[in-house]
């Protein structure tokens, strides 16, 4: 008989965790919470762009772009979703919001898409989950996480790789040869886009995005850094999902930014329900896998303990 | 001998999930039956990117969803329709018969 892999969502089912009837009511989509979600964050961007163009000529910009910038960086949460098809019942509007999400943050979708599959298939396993985060080893090791420092050096160092035509030893574990081109041309056409954008505002000498969205974003980043970390940093290297990710309970602001990605060890269980059915999700497995109650805080709470403890340990 | 493909019973069609998929084992394989707005389809069960069982996905329409990494196939010719899955997944012919669904292997 040919077998199936054992994936958290298998385990679930065959330890009862979850029925198969509750199964499909957590799976369906519909497009409406998505779109409504989505002209809420529209009107957000708004709010915190006009917060910047009132500030434009005093040192309150730089707040106002800090603001700008926390929302620019969860794109990331709702690119995230559309790679998961999770956002909206219709396929392509997944691809299309995910696209964009992925040109305002610098993350080329394709890439993103195959990278985050061996996440899912080998999440926090040391050597082979490609968007495992270390346990830093020093507290100057964590603070040079969160500046995003790190981060950026690798993202761009990606990028420039791809459009070079070329692959990191790991990169090509995960896509596969017929995928290879596209996303070469994938990384070249967002460089074209910045580039266009550097060139259009040179043109018009009116450099506006710098300050609307690139400051921003890389301001933002940090923050984004510091919520990353909350999902597995801490958590055992180990294949049991129960174990390796952490569920923050944050508050309703925080879950809206997200796209309920707070909801992290449900989402890895059941990748396939959609982000507004996952507090519902929670309900039901919650007793079931790592709950963090004290929410971002807490987690990096935990973080630095088990960074302190393991310095005293040495 | 002969080595052409034979109808085999696979489930009572009183037995499928409506709108769903359905798991049948049918010797050594394990099958999915699809119940669509267009008729029954059929498929090997086990999604031929990562090996999950896409009768745990997602089903809407005429596509079925991996439920681990949301690759998608059209279940009427078994062509990918998202990645991860880049390759057609093995479908087979179905009708029914008395009530009872039958795969052509």
């Amino acid at each position: 008989m040919s077998k199936a892999i054992v994936t958290p969502l298998t385990q679930a089912l065959a330890e009862g965790k979850l029925t198969r009837e509750e199964l499909r009511a957590f799976m369906q989509r519909s497009n409406g919470p998505g779109l409504r979600h989505l002209a809420l964050w529209v009107v957000l961007l708004a709010c915190t762009t006009t917060l910047i163009t009132l500030a434009w000529n005093s040192w309150l910009i730089w707040p106002a772009m800090f603001l700008q910038g926390i929302v620019l960086v969860h794109h990331f949460s709702l690119q995230h979703e559309c790679v998961h098809y999770t956002v909206f019942r219709t396929r392509w509007l997944n691809d299309l919001v995910g696209q964009i999400c992925g040109l305002i943050i610098i993350l080329p979708h394709r890439f993103f898409r195959y990278e985050h599959c061996d996440h899912h298939t080998y999440t926090q396993l040391t050597g082979e989950d490609p968007e495992l985060i270390p346990l830093p080893e020093t507290f100057g090791q964590y603070l040079l996480y969160l500046s995003a420092l790190p981060y950026w050096k690798a993202k761009f160092t990606e990028v420039f790789r791809h459009a070079c035509g070329r692959l990191s030893d790991a990169e090509l574990r995960f896509i596969p040869k017929v995928e290879q081109q596209a996303v070469f041309w994938d990384a070249r056409r967002m460089l074209i886009v910045y580039g266009a954008a550097v060139v259009a505002m040179a043109a018009t000498g009116w450099w506006g995005l710098i300050w609307y969205w690139l400051i921003p974003l890389f301001l933002g980043e940090p923050v984004m850094r510091f919520v990353r970390m909350t999902e597995h940093v801490g958590r055992p290297t180990v294949a049991q999902m129960s174990e390796n990710t952490r569920t923050n309970i944050v508050s309703a602001p925080m879950r809206f930014l997200c796209w309920n990605m707070n909801y992290h060890a449900e989402h890895h269980y059941v990748s396939s329900v959609p982000f507004h059915a996952l507090p519902r999700l929670h309900e039901k497995l919650k007793d079931h896998i790592f709950v963090e109650t004290g929410g971002y805080l807490a987690a990096h709470r935990d973080i630095l303990r088990q960074i302190m403890q393991r310095k005293s340990g040495t | 001998m002969a080595t052409g493909k034979q109808w085999r019973d696979a489930i009572r069609v009183s037995e499928l999930e409506q709108n769903w998929v359905t798991r049948v084992e049918i010797g050594t394989r394990l099958i999915a039956i699809y119940d669509t707005p267009s008729g029954l389809y059929a498929s090997l069960a086990l999604c031929n990117h990562g090996g999950a069982d896409l009768c745990d996905g997602y089903f809407d329409g005429h596509v079925i969803e991996c439920p681990l990494h949301q690759g998608a196939f059209d279940v009427r010719d078994g062509k990918p329709v998202s990645a991860p899955a880049t390759r057609p997944m093995r479908v087979f012919e179905t009708r029914v018969q008395g009530g009872m669904v039958q795969i052509r292997l």
